[in-house]
């Protein structure tokens, strides 16, 4: 381990790192553009500036390898004026559109700007014109004059989704970012190069122009998508959720998400949630409160096993709950109500072993491997296909569904709806709205659950890593976590002193929503 | 559909084992379809990155980056007019604007009659005798717009 000295300071980073990882390592600030942690290095922005006792010029400090007794320091009158200049030379181009550019506010030429830049650029020349909106894909809109060519989303797509789909094309001031002949951008990690592109050349089709960023919170989570559980960060206002954006974490996703999991935003909002309690069959539906459905609902499992005994009930688990909820619930069932009946929803046995080499599962649930977990620990071993004799022979009165969450990965849905219908009474638990129950005969109770980002819990993701998230927010706040129902089923009181408020919903701005497509 | 002829594709093979990265054979592939065809068409890099197994997008940055790759048809007289710093001081791009004009036609675009094109270029290395001018092959240095238009017109554009 190398002793250097960073301004003034000593400090010891690993053999073979590089002075750019040092100063992150030690939290010392630095300016740069295109070095990223999690790609390969470029030296092309030439803003990482240092100053090396016993070197007679500046050297780039990400592709600086630091040796034993270094001395280091990026404060110095040379180094400062050095990335001012810098700084300078990268705006010649640059349309400096920051009041309608979608990255404003989280911008990195701004951010670096308003702390080394000069602040008064000596510039005349003519800005070089070059293409404006360009659409590059399915998820990502370019525009080639805010490129300052750092190079990160073309060794993006060479190094890590290895597409190869982005170059630098033409010289000098005419370079510009693309594909080649118009073909799209078109891979599950796309809008990662929305992510690290450092200026607003990049922006996310689904994202660019529904928000501002500095008027939107930040809440660290899990993604509910598929059995990988990239740590990811959901921004929210008062009117619900826009966009999630993976978190470092070098054990699971790196740096990385798939653009797929950045969809999974979308159920957790208002218009898709079922925000009362609901009883009835057939399509006319007596709406109640969320706590008078559950009591009712539990007073009807609590009297079936009463009358006709433990196994005339039975519970039906998706892997989208949290672990702390599985628990809470098998406890429940198999001492409370001394029914061993719990069953397993798996909604893509098929594709279950499915990956992609990268990131994304073919296990849509972030939590198969809990919930399995669970049942082992409670010594459960009923089969879906005694759930299908038993329901068949009206054997089971009630069925309680813990149902899917995120119903897009749910095709089998409607089909398990009927399935389940088959029964007397459903007790069904979602947080979304389900067409399908509309067609059942069955009496049905459907109840509102919490979303993933306004619950507490943990996830196990498929390499048995334990992933703890808290609440972000709430947008209904009537919903019930699966243990707050579980409560209400055996008879006891939540503290309503601890209830949520609910958000707003999203609010249709008609001037924007009406401005087109791109 | 493009195809490369047997001895291009024989050629390129030769290239791509002659060093030590399989990068380094681009320039000399791309040049062997100009010199076939005149121009690289779009076509000719996808067929030159599935042979050469190298991405479409890396082929096209260097293709993209050198003046001297043709990615457009070219007339048959091929004015490649240098407008880099020495030039540029010395009259290069209102030589190239004269010339434009004269033979009306537009940078880099083959006239109608597909005699000339008149292209501006990055450096061709003659600073000394700035401002200059490539015809096809050969170098005509130290020119005013009156002087290159009579050369031009001597070689038949």
């Amino acid at each position: 381990m190398p002793k250097i000295k960073i301004n003034g300071n000593e400090v010891e980073v690993p053999q073979g790192s590089t002075i750019i990882q040092a100063f992150k390592a030690t939290g010392v600030e630095i300016c740069h553009y295109c070095w990223h942690p999690g790609l390969s290095v470029a030296g092309v922005c030439r803003l990482c500036m240092v100053q090396i006792e016993g070197m007679p010029k500046l050297q780039i400090a990400c592709n600086t390898e630091v040796k034993e007794g270094m001395v280091i320091n990026n404060t110095s009158d040379v180094v400062k004026e050095t990335v001012r200049w810098g700084l300078d030379f990268h705006l010649i181009n640059h349309p400096l559109d920051c009041p309608i550019c979608d990255q404003a506010g989280e911008c990195g030429l701004q951010d670096q700007y308003m702390k080394f830049g000069q602040y008064d650029p000596e510039m005349a020349e003519n800005k070089v014109k070059k293409h404006k909106v360009v659409d590059l894909g399915p998820t990502v809109v370019l525009d080639s004059e805010r490129c300052i060519l750092c190079s990160r989303c073309v060794r993006f797509t060479d190094e890590v989704s290895k597409t190869n789909e982005l170059g630098i094309f033409n010289r000098g001031d005419r370079c510009e970012i693309g594909t080649v002949a118009g073909k799209p951008l078109a891979n599950n990690y796309s809008l990662n190069t929305v992510d690290i592109c450092p200026v607003g050349a990049l922006t996310s089709k689904d994202f660019r122009f529904r928000q501002r960023v500095w008027y939107l919170k930040e809440a660290d989570s899990i993604c509910p998508g598929c059995s990988t559980g990239c740590n990811v960060k959901v921004n929210y206002n008062e009117e619900g959720l826009w966009r999630i954006r993976p978190r470092e974490n070098k054990e699971v996703n790196g740096h990385w998400m798939c653009d797929v999991g950045r969809d999974s935003y979308k159920f957790v909002n208002l218009k898709n949630r079922l925000v009362a309690g609901k009883v009835g069959q057939r399509g006319s539906w007596q709406e109640v409160t969320a706590t008078d459905a559950a009591r009712s609902a539990g007073l009807k499992l609590r009297e079936t096993v009463a009358q006709h005994g433990p196994d005339s009930v039975a519970l039906v688990v998706t892997g989208q709950y949290t672990n702390e909820e599985y628990h809470r619930l098998f406890t429940f069932f198999t001492v409370n109500l001394e029914s061993n009946n719990i069953f397993h929803w798996m909604n893509n046995p098929e594709t279950t072993k499915d990956f992609d080499g990268l990131l994304f599962r073919g296990d849509r649930n972030p939590n198969t491997k809990g919930v399995v977990d669970a049942l082992g620990s409670f010594a459960l071993k009923a089969k879906w296909e005694d759930l299908q004799s038993q329901l068949s022979s009206r054997k089971i009165k009630v069925v309680v569904v813990a149902g899917p969450e995120n119903q897009a990965v749910f095709p089998d849905m409607t089909e398990k709806i009927t399935f389940f219908a088959q029964a007397e009474s459903m007790i069904w638990l979602t947080a979304g709205q389900s067409e399908a129950l509309n067609q059942t005969g069955a009496e049905t109770w459907q109840i509102p659950l919490k979303t993933y980002i306004e619950k507490s819990g943990s996830f196990t993701n498929v390499q048995g890593k334990v992933q703890t998230f808290k609440v972000g927010t709430t947008i209904v706040a009537q919903a019930f976590t699966l243990s707050e129902v579980v409560e209400l089923f055996s008879g006891q009181e939540l503290n309503w002193n601890l209830r949520p408020h609910s958000l707003g919903g999203v609010k249709t701005n008609y001037s924007i929503a009406n401005r087109g497509a791109l | 559909m493009f195809k490369l002829s047997k001895e291009s594709e024989d050629f390129v093979k030769k290239e791509l084992s002659r060093y030590e990265a399989k990068y380094s054979a681009i320039i000399p592939s791309l040049f062997r379809v100009q010199k076939d065809h005149g121009w690289v068409p779009p076509e000719a890099v996808s067929v030159l990155a599935k042979l050469m197994e190298i991405p479409e997008a890396h082929i096209n940055e260097v293709l993209y980056f050198y003046t001297m790759f043709n990615k457009r048809p070219v007339g048959k007289i091929h004015a490649q007019v240098c407008c880099n710093i020495s030039c540029a001081m010395n009259g290069g791009r209102e030589l190239a604007d004269a010339l434009c004009k004269s033979f009306n036609v537009q940078d880099g675009v083959m006239s109608a009659d597909g005699k000339i094109t008149v292209s501006r270029v990055e450096c061709l290395g003659s600073c000394d005798t700035a401002p200059m001018m490539q015809v096809n092959d050969r170098y005509i240095e130290n020119l005013t717009p009156e002087l290159a238009v009579r050369k031009l017109k001597e070689m038949g554009a």
